[in-house]
């Protein structure tokens, strides 16, 4: 029985790759659910971090975000990845509305060295947990989206990343004056995620 | 022999509580034969000096037996009291002990009280002192400062006056060299016209002589020729004189010849005639002397004359030197008087040898001013640092003062608490005193009528008390002792605390200056944070790559071909049952009208679609339009994007850049766009060895386009700007 624990608190870079992308996977359709990108309709409840967790059924979006944590996967086993935004943009005038980062420290001497590290899935989980209940959490503070909606997925990597065929070089899409709310943060002991959401600055209420 | 009856006893009993309570308070005396006492007034009470009176000692014995009882009784009592007592010694003695303990406790925190209350009075007094020195030295600071920036202030008012006296002298000076360079101007103007009449003069007084030379040439020519004249005159007369001296000497032949008294009359004659030629002959000679000299006089006349003239037009130039001397005397007066003042100036201003110096004294006088201005911010900060230092000290002076406060309060505590225990100690003190004394009285009365051997044992017990106390004394005294070693150690032990406490201090205020720090730093990281979270990146080291997302714009294609194939097959299905139903008249005519509807709103949401295709397109085509000038306005090229078939039938990516600086059309760059990798076209105008090297070290060697275009651009810009 103490071997099994044992063996189930090591983490290695590729398994911790593998829960950050994933997380990112769940964190996406979360994203798109709660902030109502896509309609309610086309997600299904499934059984993920002990929450109810809801993913797309469009088989395009789904399609899209196996593809992108597929990339994500591979670029976190090999280090190269620093962060990763989710934007929503207005459908009509592509102005972005809302960023939600996801900026990733990785352990250098884990992907140097191939070592591991030790930390519970259960710890994990509990962290990942925390941010899926913020995410759901968040439409209490982030301001309504009005108007039909885009989303868009930028991964900053390191200069010397050779860009995909599906992938492109782009802008940071950034907003101007954004509001931002640091989310929870989770970390593998090889890969540590932060996150947060920054927003258009709703000056709307700030005339009244 | 008086017989006295004895007292009844019940009365003798029932008085006995009084008499012995009342010989509690009356003082004991020792029985003795009272022979010497006088006869005494019969009294039912015992005495007051509790003396037998009678001399039966037969009668007394039964009393004296009674009262040995009661005695004996009293003193069974006064042993158990004795006994009462000396517990409630002992408990007193425990108390006292206590008390004696609460004491030195009490001692020890009046000592520690002190000790802290020392302590924080010197350590007041020397936070006082500092402070107070410390604000006397940033009161000798403040003023000095003070001084010193009344000094900074008055130095810079006089700078500033001297900048202004020295600028408005600069501007009176400028003035007066604008006036003297306008009256050298004058001046020169003056004296190009006077120099323009006196050439002309001067040609004039030239026409004037040559026509005076001219004029005495000819004189003199006539003169000369006059002379010739004179001298052919001359010679005509000396070869009229030779002729006649011939004819003469032919005469007087003659006459030689001839005769005697003719020759004589003849002789007289010729010699007369002689004499009369050689008179005119003199004559001659003395008209051509005086005709020499008058023609020398001449000659010299006219020397004098040009002499003269010569004389004249100098004494002119030198008349009208002399006035241009006088002016030009005037002007160095005047100019002499300007460099006095100059000078006085000069002198005025101190450190300036020379006029140069003025810009160079001016700029030294800015800098001056600006560093004091500089100078004076900086006392106004170390002012203000000062200040904030100041009120940090003041603020920790009143800290200290209610510290103080506080302390004495309890010091004040303290005291009245000793002065509670001293209270108890004294009123345990005098309990015991009395006790003491009640224990006396009782041996005393024992002594008296009791046998030693049963007081004895007493006095052995209040030996041994007395001989226990003094023995707690001198644990007392040697738990004094130890009490002051301890006071000693724990006053060392507070300088060390306060030592301490002073490092302590000294340690909060570094932990306070590392929390500013920290606070400074941790509001920067936030600063960069809130920059990293909200998206900024250093492209140095970082890409941003987007996933190309199709499926939004394929899902929409999607849909829409989903509607028209369901409309489609919809209104094939109607077509089928229209075909179906081609002879059935009846319901024709409503599926006509039906079909009419559908094909109005599929024309309709055509014309919609084909509405919203031509908005995109004008949109879109605007967007581009707005960008391309854009890029234009901004890079300075034309960009042109075209598509091409490359040989492998893979269709490619070609933008043509245009300069605007362009001198012909073949002067386009070309670059071929394939998955994020640009490279450039060979043509005609890379071909040109000037581009091709440019080429060859921005694009191959650098690797970087945008220099390349950018110093191509500077190029143009350069030649169109230089033509």
């Amino acid at each position: 029985m103490a071997s099994k624990t044992i063996a189930k608190d090591i983490i290695t870079l590729r398994g911790s790759a593998a829960i950050v992308s994933e997380f990112f996977g769940y964190a996406a359709n979360s994203i798109l659910y709660n902030r109502a990108v896509y309609p309610e309709e086309s997600f299904a409840k499934v059984k993920k971090y002990g929450l109810p967790m809801l993913l797309t059924q469009d088989e395009g979006v789904k399609t899209f975000i196996t593809n992108l944590t597929a990339q994500l996967s591979e670029w976190l086993e090999a280090g190269k990845l620093q962060r990763i935004v989710l934007v929503i943009m207005s459908k009509a005038t592509s102005e972005v509305l809302e960023r939600w980062n996801f900026n990733i420290e990785t352990d250098k001497e884990v992907v140097e060295k191939g070592v591991s590290r030790e930390k519970s899935d259960k710890e994990i989980m509990r962290e990942i947990q925390a941010i899926m209940r913020q995410i759901a959490s968040s439409i209490t503070y982030l301001p309504c989206l009005d108007e039909p909606c885009v989303f868009d997925v930028l991964a900053y990597t390191d200069t010397d990343v050779a860009v995909p065929l599906a992938w492109i070089e782009s802008d940071a899409k950034l907003i101007k004056n954004p509001q931002m709310v640091k989310l929870h943060s989770f970390d593998t002991k090889i890969h540590k995620v932060d996150t947060l959401v920054s927003y258009k600055n709703d000056d709307w209420d700030e005339e009244e | 022999m008086i017989l006295r009856t004895p007292p009844p006893r019940k009365r003798r009993s029932v008085s006995s509580e009084q008499r012995e309570e009342s010989a509690l308070d009356m003082p004991l005396v020792i029985y003795e034969d009272p022979v010497s006492e006088p006869s005494h007034e019969p009294s039912h009470e015992p005495s007051d000096q509790m003396m037998c009176t009678y001399q039966c000692r037969q009668m007394v014995k039964s009393e004296f037996l009674d009262a040995l009882d009661t005695a004996e009784k009293q003193v069974a009592e006064y042993r158990i009291n004795l006994e009462a007592l000396n517990e409630q010694l002992r408990t007193s003695e425990s108390g006292r002990k206590e008390f004696k303990d609460q004491l030195c406790v009490s001692q020890q925190e009046l000592a520690a009280a002190k000790g802290r209350e020392q302590a924080l009075e010197e350590q007041l007094m020397k936070e006082v002192h500092d402070s107070q020195e410390r604000y006397k030295t940033l009161l000798s600071r403040f003023s000095e400062l003070e001084v010193k920036l009344s000094k900074e202030t008055d130095a810079r008012k006089h700078a500033e006056t001297l900048v202004s006296s020295s600028e408005e002298k600069m501007a009176l000076l400028e003035q007066q060299m604008r006036q003297l360079s306008e009256s050298s101007e004058r001046e020169r103007k003056q004296l190009n016209r006077e120099l323009s009449d006196l050439k002309s003069d001067s040609e004039l007084s030239i026409s004037r002589i040559n026509v005076s030379l001219q004029q005495m040439e000819c004189s003199a020519n006539n003169a000369k020729k006059e002379a010739e004249l004179l001298n052919k005159q001359r010679e005509e007369l000396a070869e009229q004189l030779k002729e006649r001296s011939h004819q003469l000497a032919k005469m007087e032949q003659e006459l030689l010849s001839l005769t005697a008294p003719s020759d004589d009359v003849a002789a007289s004659e010729t010699q007369i005639l002689v004499k009369h030629l050689q008179e005119e002959l003199r004559n001659y000679e003395t008209e051509v002397r005086e005709a020499r000299k008058l023609k020398s006089y001449h000659m010299n006349n006219e020397l004098l004359k040009e002499k003269l003239l010569e004389e004249k037009r100098r004494r002119e130039r030198a008349e009208e030197e002399l006035l241009k001397l006088e002016e030009v005397q005037m002007n160095a007066k005047k100019l002499e008087d300007e460099l006095l003042s100059w000078k006085s100036l000069l002198k005025e201003i101190p450190e300036v040898a020379c006029r140069e110096d003025i810009p160079k004294m001016l700029g030294t006088l800015q800098k001056e001013v600006i560093d004091n201005l500089m100078k004076v911010g900086e006392v106004n900060a170390h002012l203000k640092e000062l200040e904030v230092a100041l009120e940090s000290s003041n603020f920790t002076k009143q800290l200290l003062e209610t510290e103080n406060a506080i302390m004495k309060e309890k010091l004040d505590n303290l005291a009245s608490e000793v002065k509670r225990l001293e209270l108890m100690l004294s009123s345990v003190t005098e309990e015991r005193d009395q006790l003491r004394k009640e224990a006396m009285a009782s041996k005393i009365q024992k002594g008296g009528e009791v046998e030693k051997g049963t007081t004895n044992v007493d006095l052995v017990k209040m030996q041994e008390l007395e001989s226990s106390l003094a023995k707690k004394e001198s644990i007392i005294r040697e738990l004094d002792d130890n009490l002051r070693e301890q006071r000693e150690i724990v006053n060392s032990q507070q300088h060390e605390m306060q030592l301490l406490h002073e490092k302590l201090n000294m340690e909060a205020r570094k932990m306070k200056s590392l929390e500013r720090e920290g606070d400074r730093l941790r509001a920067e990281i936030s600063l960069l944070e809130s920059k990293l979270g909200h998206g900024d990146y250093s492209s140095a080291n970082t890409k941003v790559l987007r996933m190309v997302n199709t499926f939004a714009v394929d899902s929409e294609a999607k849909h829409m071909i989903e509607t028209l194939q369901n409309q489609l097959q919809k209104a094939q299905a109607k077509i089928r049952a229209i075909e179906d139903l081609k002879g059935q008249t009846d319901a024709g005519n409503s599926i006509d009208s039906h079909l009419s509807e559908t094909n109005a709103q599929l024309k309709a949401q055509v014309a919609t679609l084909e509405k919203r295709e031509e908005r995109y397109r004008a949109v879109f085509l605007d967007k581009i339009q707005v960008f391309r000038k854009a890029c234009c306005s901004i890079f300075g090229y034309e960009i042109v994007m075209s598509e091409y078939q490359r040989s492998n039938g893979i269709p490619g990516t070609r933008f043509t850049l245009r300069s605007i600086f362009a001198q012909n059309d073949n002067e386009r760059l070309e670059f071929d766009y394939d998955s994020g990798v640009t490279t450039i076209l060979v043509n005609e105008y890379t071909s040109q060895p000037e581009i091709s090297q440019q080429v060859d070290i921005f694009i191959h060697k650098m690797k970087s386009i945008p220099a390349f275009t950018a110093n191509l651009i500077i190029e143009a810009f350069n030649r169109h700007t230089l033509c």
